[in-house]
């Protein structure tokens, strides 16, 4: 039940095919070279340490962004080569919830999630407060529309943007740490949410989480992003089952939450004396 | 239209020229599809624009009238020609400190808003997610901005113009006795038709100006908080250079013209 059906012969099952990505800022490659592809009905979760290239690797997947080289095949067509016209059509079938929200200030939370069903669908007002309601009543937040942003807590804020992304019923769902900041309950509540949705609907979830109970919780598939020396590749990918088997002591170390081990968090005494004295 | 829209969607983000381009497009589109210009919004920005400036408009066009007849009656006074008091505060307020003025304040109170707001946006991350939901940021935020402010600062300078007269009337009344009928007469038969337009003409130039700069250093925003104050006084500095430049230029073709 857990794993993903395999049809890997099957390429029209595939809905994101990453081929090559290379990401350069300022002479550094954040990302160098992937390539994965995810399968209609997946959650794949992709793992990584703080500042290893999650948030870019999401926004270069939703077409936010231009990757230095590489291709991204969504539904089949390249996004890196759409024209603003045809990526717009892509966007209407995937939602994306930001890492930090980026919720419409101006607006109640009623409008936020209001909003893409107003511009992109005929439907009558009232059946828009409608689904409102009900995508609200999805995250735990009924009786919030009128809210603003600004007057709910930064974890009601996640929710809210992820009834936005939910908003239009997406075939994919793109989810920049859905669960960091929420209590153990609430986590359960969105990871919850994940699953029936993955399940029940059948939609595809990429999902970035730091969260390893979660994350194990609802992946079918893993990927882990590598920092430090081994910055920009991919240390692993698999099943829960693999990823947890896998020996590599860098994987290890980060789903066992361990401050020691190969993942390079300080410099050692000799590099910091040559950082502060200023000739490292 | 649509194709012209296509078009420019392609050079997304790149410069003033292509900004200005991109809300032409739409504008032209909105002509067969009324939809496209967000009637609702723009409804509720021409309130915002127009009522915020009401009071401050008033106030300077009411001193701007006083000064203006103050300064007359001394010089005129002296050529006993104070029945031109009248014509000269019209005059001056229909082609030129009435639309100048306005547009100065409205500068100062909804070009900077609207800066700062759609920098705040951008800061935010809301105009990506704006794009990620398949919603013309241009289309969404700016064109509803650009229609209120093209249809309100014109209607803003009338009313001033209106309160400026009234400005100078209470100087003539008040301490030239000259009765309200003779002011009335003179101050609404001097100016030609043409005055009004010429002045009205030059309101909608500034309107122009001063929402296209402020939309475009809006959406410029960069470095957080710090990029969302340069951008303001930027925005504000380059309407009110660009409003005066373009006020010289007009004034010249009309000079010339008639
Ligand atoms: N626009 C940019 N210009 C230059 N460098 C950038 C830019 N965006 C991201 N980076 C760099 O890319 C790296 C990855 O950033 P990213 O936001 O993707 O990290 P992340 O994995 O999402 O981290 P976190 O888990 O803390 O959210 C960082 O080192 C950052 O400095
Ligand atoms: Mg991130």
């Amino acid at each position: 039940m857990k794993n993903p059906p395999k049809k890997t012969s099957d390429s029209s099952d595939i809905i994101l095919e990453v081929r090559d990505l290379v990401q350069v800022f300022n002479g550094r490659a954040v990302l160098n070279g992937l390539n994965f592809k995810v399968r209609r009905g997946e959650t794949f979760i992709i793992m990584g340490g703080s500042g290893c290239g999650k948030t870019t690797l999401l926004r270069i997947l939703i077409g936010a962004q231009k990757p230095t080289s590489g291709s991204v095949r969504l539904f089949g067509q390249d996004i890196t080569q759409l024209d603003p016209e045809a990526l717009d059509k892509i966007r209407l079938r995937f939602g994306m919830n930001f890492q930090f929200g980026a919720l419409f200030q101006s607006m109640t939370v009623g409008e936020n999630i209001a909003l893409p069903l107003q511009e992109h669908s005929r439907v009558d007002p009232s059946l828009i407060e409608m689904v409102v309601k009900m995508k609200l009543e999805l995250v735990g937040l009924t009786g919030f529309e009128n809210f603003k942003p600004s007057e709910i807590s930064g974890g009601m804020r996640k929710r809210v943007g992820l009834a936005r992304a939910l908003a239009l019923d997406p075939e994919l769902l793109f989810s920049d740490e859905p669960t960091s900041g929420l209590d153990p309950v609430m986590t359960a509540v969105v990871d919850q949410l994940t699953l029936d949705s993955t399940r029940k609907i059948g939609v595809t979830a990429v999902v970035v989480s730091h969260d390893m109970t979660s994350a194990f919780r609802i992946a079918t598939r893993m990927l882990m992003l590598g920092s430090g020396p081994r910055q920009g590749e991919i240390v692993a990918e698999g099943t829960p089952d693999e990823i947890r088997n896998n020996p590599d002591p860098f994987l290890q170390q980060f789903i066992r939450g361990e401050a020691d081990g190969p993942i390079p968090l300080r410099l050692s005494q000799d590099d910091y004396l040559k950082h502060l004295l200023g000739d490292g | 239209m649509k194709f012209l829209v296509r078009l420019l969607r392609r050079n997304e983000g790149k410069g003033y020229w292509v900004l200005n381009a991109r809300i032409y497009s739409f504008l032209l589109w909105g002509l067969t599809n009324p939809k496209v210009l967000s009637p609702e919004l723009t409804l509720s920005q021409m309130l915002r624009i127009g009522v915020q400036a009401l009071p401050m408009a008033s106030l300077v066009a009411l001193s701007v009238g006083f000064i203006l007849a103050m300064q007359a009656s001394t010089e005129l006074g002296k050529l006993g020609a104070d029945s031109f008091i009248p014509d000269l505060v019209s005059l001056s307020l229909m082609r030129e400190l009435g639309p100048l003025l306005i547009a100065i304040i409205v500068v100062g109170r909804s070009g900077s808003a609207v800066t700062a707001e759609i920098g705040t946006m951008k800061v935010n991350e809301e105009i990506e997610a704006l794009r990620v939901m398949a919603i013309s940021p241009v289309r969404y935020l700016v064109v509803p901005r650009y229609l209120a402010l093209v249809i309100m600062l014109p209607i803003l300078t009338i009313f001033g113009n209106c309160v400026g007269l009234a400005g100078g009337w209470a100087v003539c009344a008040g301490t030239l006795d000259m009765p309200t009928s003779f002011y009335i007469k003179h101050a609404v038969d001097r100016p030609e038709l043409w005055d009004l337009y010429s002045g009205l003409i030059k309101s909608v130039v500034f309107a122009h100006i001063i929402i296209t700069i402020a939309c475009h250093q809006g959406l410029n925003v960069e470095d957080g908080a710090q990029g969302v104050g340069r951008a303001t006084t930027n925005s504000v500095v380059f309407s009110i250079l660009w409003i005066i430049i373009s006020d010289a230029i007009l004034t010249g073709l009309f000079f010339f013209v008639s």
